[in-house]
């Protein structure tokens, strides 16, 4: 274990460091995650993983498969019991908008954009009587905020990889959440899609104020987005700012093995 | 016969009654069966019946009891799509296997039992119905039917819209699937039950699955899908009754080639065209 490994609700990496520049999270925590344990049948998951999230964080999940990344993510978001340790925050009704990992659905459902995004709406709607405007307007501002604005006529299963993202990111919007979690954004999508990602949730986060959390395989992708980075094997064995959580140092203790040098580039997928 | 002449017979009044309000109730269920990919589960609880009915004679005759054989249907379709249902979340069966095992293990169960009671005419009515064999009470419940039907999905039709195109993003907003799932099972139970008498077992599920796949092959919209699916599951079977009472052939497979002919023109319609990728 590296000695930078986090206890408790904190992290060394980041006491030691000053805060990075792209870090503009205010430090009232949003969520707290104390000593979380996730057990599959006799397999552990997570265990005593420990976590603050701040408003306005914008923090990336690394580590190799079966990290637990996404068994954290699902857990943040309600869909997966803790077996052990708890998941705090102060706000009861907490809304979170979440995107998760390689949608897989029937191409030739014949869904449309528009269509998808009105049913992605809390809000009620009468499918022989059109959208009503308020939720017309909203769907039409996320749109137009992921620059996909022309796709809402556009058949779902017709879209791009890129394309098929940014209408998800638009749908997590429509709930209108605090805290928006992303699995694996982007996976599936060519390098100038991932950049063009990577650009709008960036604005997402400035514009909105939204505290974003995501998992990701790809460090170019992490090293550019987030402002703080956990490196996950079942429990944190580093959690701080992009430059020193992507180093060598922490991403072969997290994935088994030393890297080649000069792998670390961050452009290409780990 | 003509039109006059149908219209001036209680039962073929009733027989159109029964097509408009079983035709669009069937094809609204049938969108979510098709995207589901739930056909076959919706032919296996309708064969299931064989069995229902074969259970409530037996109760009849060795019981004593004068217990409608409808209740026993309705008690044995939703015992098996619980159990089917049950297998696929928790069994490590594939869902087609899980299907296929059920629905012959049920007809077969329902043919003994027949057989032991000496009651085979029953099958012929079981497998195809009839749609005259109907009354201003079979008429109420399948009103009622329509109604629960278009209650349900109309009013949660966000819900089981998200859930069937991917039921991680209907978990991602905490819709509550498995109770959708659930009440999704009872409603093709119930319309089992109450078409039966009308359709029988093997047409039932014609009613059910073609309407929502032609209107697939000419959609371009979740909307426009759910349009053309009520729109075939009120001609198919209106057309079907007609075309049965002027050429004096069987009801129940005239409203299934109907169906059939409703898929061949939607298919040519496409062919006439692009696939629509834009609504």
């Amino acid at each position: 274990m590296i000695e930078a490994t986090p206890s408790p609700a904190g992290t060394v990496a980041d006491a030691a460091s000053p805060p990075s520049p792209a870090a503009f999270a205010c430090r009232a925590p949003l969520l707290q995650v104390e000593q979380l344990g996730v057990r599959y049948g006799a397999h552990w998951a997570l265990r005593g993983v420990d976590l603050d999230i701040w408003r306005g964080d914008l923090l990336a999940f690394i580590g190799p498969n079966g990290a637990g990344k996404s068994t954290l993510l699902k857990a943040l978001l309600g869909l997966i019991q803790p077996t052990e340790g708890r998941i705090v925050h102060d706000d009861a009704a907490l809304r979170i908008g979440y995107v998760p990992q390689k949608l897989s659905f029937d191409p030739t459902f014949p869904l449309t954009v528009g269509e998808f995004l009105a049913v992605s709406h809390p809000g009620r709607f009468w499918w022989f009587g059109g959208v009503p405007r308020r939720q017309r307007a909203a769907i039409m501002e996320a749109l137009e905020r992921l620059q996909v604005a022309g796709l809402e006529r556009q058949l779902l299963g017709a879209l791009s990889g890129g394309q098929f993202q940014r209408v998800l990111v638009a749908s997590a919007l429509l709930q209108q959440p605090e805290l928006l979690l992303l699995d694996e954004p982007s996976a599936n999508i060519d390098r100038r899609g991932s950049e063009e990602l990577q650009r709008l949730l960036h604005e997402l986060h400035a514009s909105l104020g939204l505290t974003i959390v995501f998992v990701s395989h790809d460090l170019h992708f992490v090293h550019h987005l987030a402002a703080r980075v956990g490196c996950l094997n079942q429990s944190f064995c580093g959690l701080g700012p992009p430059h020193e959580v992507l180093s060598e140092h922490f991403l072969a203790e997290a994935y088994g093995t030393a890297l080649a040098p000069g792998r670390v580039h961050f452009h290409s997928h780990v | 016969m003509s039109l006059a002449e149908i219209w001036s017979y209680d039962f073929m009044r009733f027989a159109l009654f029964s097509a408009c309000l079983l035709g669009p109730a069937c094809a609204l269920l049938g969108v979510f069966v098709t995207l589901r990919g739930m056909a076959f589960f919706s032919d296996a609880l309708a064969h299931s019946a064989v069995t229902g009915v074969a259970i409530g004679f037996l109760v009849q005759e060795k019981l004593g009891l004068n217990l409608d054989p409808m209740l026993t249907v309705l008690v044995f379709s939703l015992l098996q799509a619980s159990f089917m249902a049950w297998l696929f979340h928790r069994s490590t069966l594939a869902p087609d296997t899980v299907i296929a095992f059920s629905f012959t293990g049920s007809v077969a169960l329902g043919v003994i039992i027949i057989a032991m009671l000496g009651k085979y005419r029953l099958l012929d009515g079981i497998l195809f119905g009839s749609i005259y064999a109907n009354s201003p009470a079979g008429l109420m419940r399948q009103g009622m039917l329509a109604l629960i039907i278009a209650a349900v999905l109309l009013t949660q039709m966000r819900g089981y819209t998200l859930s069937t195109l991917s039921p991680e993003l209907a978990h991602g907003q905490r819709l509550r699937t498995a109770w959708m799932n659930y009440l999704f099972a009872l409603l093709i139970a119930a319309t089992v039950v109450t078409a039966l008498k009308m359709l029988g077992a093997l047409l039932l599920s014609a009613l059910i699955v073609i309407p929502p796949a032609a209107a697939k092959l000419v959609s371009g919209s979740f909307r426009s899908l759910l349009l053309v699916s009520l729109v075939g599951g009120l001609a198919a079977p209106l057309l079907g009754v007609l075309t049965s009472a002027t050429l004096n052939v069987p009801t129940g497979p005239a409203i299934v080639l109907m169906n059939v002919v409703f898929l061949l023109l939607c298919y040519g319609w496409r062919l006439t065209r692009h696939h629509p990728t834009t609504a």
